[in-house]
């Protein structure tokens, strides 16, 4: 039996594996948070104004107290930077509605951009992890949030297009990915100059069996970018961590290869394949690596409090006993998978729902 | 309101085939919308949209499960409260998961008033290329006809016997239930094939189907 703690130990518990009161519960509610603000602030004040975004993910810790703040925005902050146009419209997730890249040499815009990390969307986002920092320090365990270099590419450029440019037209490819891995590691090196962050989480989606195959994923992120990224992210004195909330993730590669010290992952029970919680501590995956994991984000609004209620129970009961069964004390963070939509509509008693849950049915 | 995905790899055809479609389903009295899941080079011609008094939305690429999902749910829910449309053509991006798109789909239901159905989950390969989508893409184009309800093999004008022959070899083996279909845009088999199948069948739905596998799962492992 372990003392009653904190959010914060029991955050830094979890990532030691050293027993805890209770399960980590943190739920990705990002863009949600700026509901909780006093005042309205609408989906693109909140993406585009460093302060409030920064206010909001304080207030999402008073009130929900999350042993964990991922600081998500969307997944258009660094192709933004690049050239791609994002919309932004008042209350919807921004997203690039024109991709940059048709042939070939419009591989050179990108490799060639002389944009910088302090600047646009991604100056922005660094400055609101600044800002928030000296905040929620010792009370939640912060982690920056980015695109990874093939994410930052993709968005910019358009999935499509690239995938296929990779086996058309690699060297372009990978002159585009030199010039997007130097980007990610420059703003990585600020977060942790700038004391901005613990952690830094990468979005590296397409480390995904539905897209890419092994060698496919190492030849374009996992050997040569990501394996930069994660050292620029060591070296800047950051945890390093990974999102990805693909239907089949490539464990092995971005877990054990990688050696994230934390993952977040999502469920997806119709694909044949997807790792469930059990079955992904099971196998070994969070014998050094604390995972997130794994409600279904849509649950967040379609769903009752009493059924997301269950499914928490579900999951808390499901994650003690592989935890158990693994000889292990606490590495898993029952989270949504992905981020909790942030829209409207989405239920905030919900995520107050599962950490109440969590408190009861993931206690030991 | 129903759903009709017509998934596919860039260059499979999809626009092509989506305006022959859509030309079908008008001419059989239906009132159409059409989503384009990323937008760019293959949006669907303006002055097609234009003559058939068609609604037309765009959105764009991002993670299904929480980035986008919002926004093409609430596209829907804006669809159906101005222009209550029968049928939804979406073409989605090459990257698409079906299944993703059909939860994103049901949950406009929380938006609006609006039921959700899904036609058969349509998958263009296209047959003059697919060694060179096996060799490229192969997981892709994997996913989209593992999640398929009818795959149909695009541009048969322009496959070899051969190539037909290895495109279908390769659906069998991704997907083994799915049928099997050719489909020309330029001489027009196939098209009344899919108009009729999009009107008169139906797909699963994905609360349905994630309850009824996470019940069996339940009861296998008590």
């Amino acid at each position: 039996m372990v003392a009653p703690m904190t959010p914060y130990q029991r955050a830094i518990a979890s990532v030691m594996n050293e027993p805890v009161d209770e399960l980590c519960s943190s739920p990705l509610a990002l863009g949600l948070a700026r509901r909780l603000m006093p005042q309205t602030v609408t989906y693109k004040e909140w993406a585009t104004t460093p302060e409030l975004a920064a206010q909001s993910f304080v207030r999402a810790y008073e009130v929900w107290k999350l042993p964990f703040t991922v600081c998500l925005v969307d997944l258009s902050v660094t192709a933004s930077n690049f050239g791609a146009h994002v919309r932004m419209d008042k209350e919807n997730t921004p997203f690039v509605d024109e991709h940059i890249i048709h042939t070939a040499e419009d591989y050179e815009k990108i490799a060639e951009c002389p944009t910088e990390i302090t600047e646009g969307r991604t100056g922005a986002l660094l400055e609101m992890n600044r800002l928030l920092a000296p905040r929620i320090k010792d009370k939640s365990f912060h982690a920056a949030f980015l695109e990874g270099p093939l994410l930052t590419l993709t968005q910019a450029g358009g999935a499509e297009q690239v995938m296929m440019d990779m086996f058309v037209e690699p060297d372009a490819v990978h002159k585009a990915l030199e010039r997007t891995t130097k980007f990610c590691c420059e703003a990585v090196t600020w977060l942790g100059d700038n004391h901005a962050a613990q952690a830094m989480c990468w979005d590296y989606l397409w480390g995904n069996y539905s897209c890419l195959d092994d060698g496919q994923y190492g030849e374009f992120e996992g050997d040569k970018y990501a394996k930069a990224t994660n050292e620029a992210t060591r070296k800047a004195g950051l945890g390093c961590g990974v999102h990805n909330c693909a239907d089949l993730p490539h464990l092995d590669t971005q877990i054990n290869k990688f050696g994230s010290a934390f993952y977040s992952m999502a469920y997806y029970p119709l694909i044949p394949g997807s790792p469930t919680a059990s079955e992904t501590i099971d196998k070994g995956y969070a014998d050094n690596c604390l995972l997130f994991g794994n409600i279904d984000p849509q649950m967040f609004i379609r769903n009752s409090k009493e059924e997301i209620t269950n499914a928490t129970k579900d999951l808390c009961q499901e994650v003690k006993t592989a935890l158990c069964k693994r000889g292990l004390n606490s590495r898993y963070v029952i989270s949504s998978g992905c981020e909790v939509p942030p829209d409207l509509e989405t239920k905030l008693e919900n995520v107050q729902a599962v950490m109440d849950a969590t408190h009861q049915y993931g206690a030991f | 309101m129903k759903i009709a995905q017509i998934a596919g790899f860039l260059g499979s055809g999809k626009t092509t085939a989506l305006m022959k479609i859509v030309d079908g389903l008008v001419k059989s009295g239906k009132k159409i919308a059409i989503v384009v899941n990323d937008v760019g080079d293959i949006s669907v011609d303006a002055k097609f949209i234009e003559a058939h008094g068609l609604k037309a939305k765009e959105i764009s690429g991002g993670c299904i499960c929480c980035q986008i999902a919002g926004t093409f749910a609430e596209t829907l829910a804006k669809i159906y409260e101005t222009f209550n449309p029968d049928i939804v053509i979406v073409e989605p991006s090459g990257v698409a998961i079906p299944w993703g798109l059909k939860r994103a789909a049901e949950y406009s239901e929380a938006k609006s008033d609006v039921h959700i159905e899904h036609a058969p989950v349509i998958t263009l390969v296209d047959g003059s290329r697919i060694e060179v989508l096996i060799k490229a893409v192969k997981r892709l184009v994997e996913t989209q006809i593992r999640e398929a309800d009818i795959c149909f093999v695009n541009k048969i004008d322009a496959a070899t016997p051969e190539q037909i022959k290895m495109a279908e070899d390769a659906i069998r083996d991704f997907n083994a239930t799915a049928e099997i279909k050719h489909m020309s845009a330029l001489t027009g088999e196939g098209i009344d094939y899919a108009v009729d199948a999009i009107i008169n069948r139906t797909s699963p739905r994905y609360d349905k189907a994630r309850e009824e596998i996470l019940l069996k799962k339940e009861y296998e492992g008590a």
